[in-house]
């Protein structure tokens, strides 16, 4: 059945497609949709974490490094930036960057 | 084809037109959605919100959600049962068509869900996320109607209400004993928040109260942060009985609130029973549970390894070393909406990475927590090595406080993502 339904489905969303260049979901390269439960990707609710969204790619980026290294303290930062790659970090800080502040 | 023309008539017959009409037109497919919790009120929003063309339909049975996250501070006196509560307007408002009945039965192969309301839907991908329900008799006496004398306050709601006002009716000395589950379980660190949070509430208003903590296993989640919290904010009030102490309690009696172990009884003036649980009814019903109770997945879409089509999320699925929790719950719904975009697409999605972080309240400005990421590896998702891990042992300053305030923005933005 899959395969009657299936080319109408895929141009539908393709011409639709939010998803069009390089395969990347509307919600973000993998990982980004976890940091979400804490970052919202738009202004959601009253929250002391700090809002990520619409900040500088390479601001994100060095922050995640320091988290990483240790270099800049934190209380979860720390242990949720060592399970990222500078590939999958940069990837990440480019999609929250794009997300309206 | 003819599998297309029987789900077309399926959906003629239950008087679904609308169904057909999107089935037949350009419109992208039908995605049915199976439980409005954390895991599928996330699913139904997302996939709306990555392909405005979906057919969207999520089905619960209440009007009203109220949250397990949280429910502990209810039990303390820090929260009301009202702050606890979600409604599904904004899910509605998303463009998700809600029924608001339970699904009584699957069919993986004709892809149709029958209603409790006499509707049956019609499907090209199904999404469960039902959470838990409870193995009544696994300990002995402790069935539905033990549960209104000794409240498991497992699912939050009038059970959380009526274990408080067991709490608050209680006579200052009485004995509360709680009893938890061998793994796996809901929310592995929440019996520990809730033993420190009942802590906290008797130390204030029963000071002569002590906490007995019988446990079916010999290690907890955060098991050295919250020990270490107890001894230095609430000593000699909870004592904890391990499983190699006689902790498991194999029978209860809900008559005289008697809690029995292998090594003796005890009765209590007030008893929570956390007891073993497996995957919401649904599950078995589909034929995606296997004999463990719970539903296996593969670690990219959720999807099913025993029923193709159908994606299991939350608390029912067994996500490899990812723990049942809300935060987890939630992650697993964006990357299966995701996912199945992509699949309903014809592309392959893109393997997924995933984090956990499970806060835990030990007193109103006291917070740890355990954090984790994950990623699919020999067909599980796995931890990443070198990352995740609990708060430290030992912190200065206001290190503590801090995750209690982030916990409650945790909260506050993750059921305003799930239910706007
Ligand atoms: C005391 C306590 C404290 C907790 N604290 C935390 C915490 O601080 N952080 C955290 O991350 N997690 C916490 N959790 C865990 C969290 O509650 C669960 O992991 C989470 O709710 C799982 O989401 P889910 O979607 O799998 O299930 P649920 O949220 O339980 O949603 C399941 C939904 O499915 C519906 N349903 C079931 N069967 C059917 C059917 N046949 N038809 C239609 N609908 C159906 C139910 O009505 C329900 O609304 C806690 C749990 C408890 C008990
Ligand atoms: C469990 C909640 C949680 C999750 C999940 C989470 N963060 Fe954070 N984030 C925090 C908190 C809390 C802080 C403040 C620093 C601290 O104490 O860890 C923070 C700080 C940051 C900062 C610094 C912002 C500033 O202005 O100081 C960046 C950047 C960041 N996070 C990126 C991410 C990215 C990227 C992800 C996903 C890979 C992520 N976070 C996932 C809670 C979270």
């Amino acid at each position: 059945m899959g395969r009657v339904l299936l080319p109408a489905l895929a141009s539908a969303v393709l011409a639709a497609g939010p998803a069009g260049a390089a395969d990347v979901p509307a919600n973000g390269p993998p990982g980004a949709s976890s940091c979400t439960g804490c970052h919202a990707p738009s202004k959601l609710a009253d929250s002391a974490i700090p809002r990520i969204a619409g900040r500088k790619a390479a601001d994100i980026e060095t922050f995640m490094r320091e988290y990483r290294s240790g270099a800049w303290p934190s209380s979860v930062m720390g242990r949720i930036a060592k399970g990222f790659d500078d590939q999958q970090t940069q990837a990440i800080a480019a999609w929250f960057a794009a997300q309206p502040e | 084809m003819s599998t297309r023309r029987t789900f077309l008539k399926l959906t003629a017959a239950a008087g679904l037109a609308p169904a057909v009409a999107s089935a037949q037109g350009a419109a992208a497919g039908k995605v049915v959605v199976i439980g409005g919790g954390y895991g599928g009120a996330m699913a139904a929003r997302m996939l709306k919100a990555l392909e405005a063309k979906l057919d969207v339909t999520l089905v619960e049975p209440n009007p009203v959600y109220t949250s397990c996250p949280f429910s502990n501070s209810v039990l303390a006196n820090l929260r009301e049962i009202g702050q606890q509560e979600f409604r599904y307007d904004g899910i509605r408002r998303a463009g998700v068509s809600v029924a608001q009945t339970s699904a009584t039965a699957i069919d993986a192969t004709a892809r149709t869900v029958t209603l409790a309301d006499g509707n049956r839907l019609s499907y090209d991908r199904l999404v469960l996320s039902p959470g838990i329900d409870f193995n009544w008799g696994a300990v002995q006496g402790y069935d539905e109607a033990a549960a209104q004398k000794m409240p498991h306050a497992w699912k939050a709601g009038a059970q959380t209400v009526l274990l408080r006002q067991q709490l608050q009716a209680m006579a200052d000395g009485g004995l509360v004993v709680m009893s938890v589950s061998a793994n796996p379980y809901r929310c592995p660190p929440g019996p520990y928040e809730r033993a420190s949070l009942i802590a906290y509430w008797l130390k204030i208003w029963k000071p002569k109260s002590k906490l007995l903590l019988l446990d079916a296993k010999d290690a907890f989640s955060k098991q050295r942060l919250f020990q270490n919290a107890w001894a230095q904010l609430y000593p000699g009030l909870i004592e904890w009985v391990p499983l190699s102490k006689g902790g498991k309690v194999t029978s209860v009696d809900p008559a005289t609130l008697t809690l029995v172990t292998e090594f003796g009884s005890h009765k209590a003036a007030v008893a929570n029973v956390i007891p073993p649980q497996r995957a919401g009814a649904i599950a078995a019903q589909a034929g995606v549970a296997d004999r463990t109770g719970w539903c296996p997945v593969e670690p990219v879409a959720f999807e099913s390894t025993l029923r193709p089509g159908i994606h299991v999320l939350g608390d029912a699925a067994i996500m490899g070393a990812i723990p049942k929790s809300a935060f987890a719950a939630n992650a697993q719904a964006k990357v299966c909406a995701a996912a199945i975009v992509d699949l309903l697409a014809g592309r392959k999605p893109q393997d997924p990475i995933l984090i956990n972080t499970c806060y835990s309240l030990v007193a109103a400005d006291y917070g740890i927590s355990v954090a984790g990421v994950y990623r699919p590896d020999k067909g599980q998702l796995a931890e990443v090595p070198g990352a995740g891990g609990t708060s430290p042992l030992d912190v200065v300053g206001g290190f503590r406080g801090q995750e209690a305030v982030y916990a409650e923005s945790w909260f506050r933005t993750v059921t305003a993502e799930t239910f706007g």
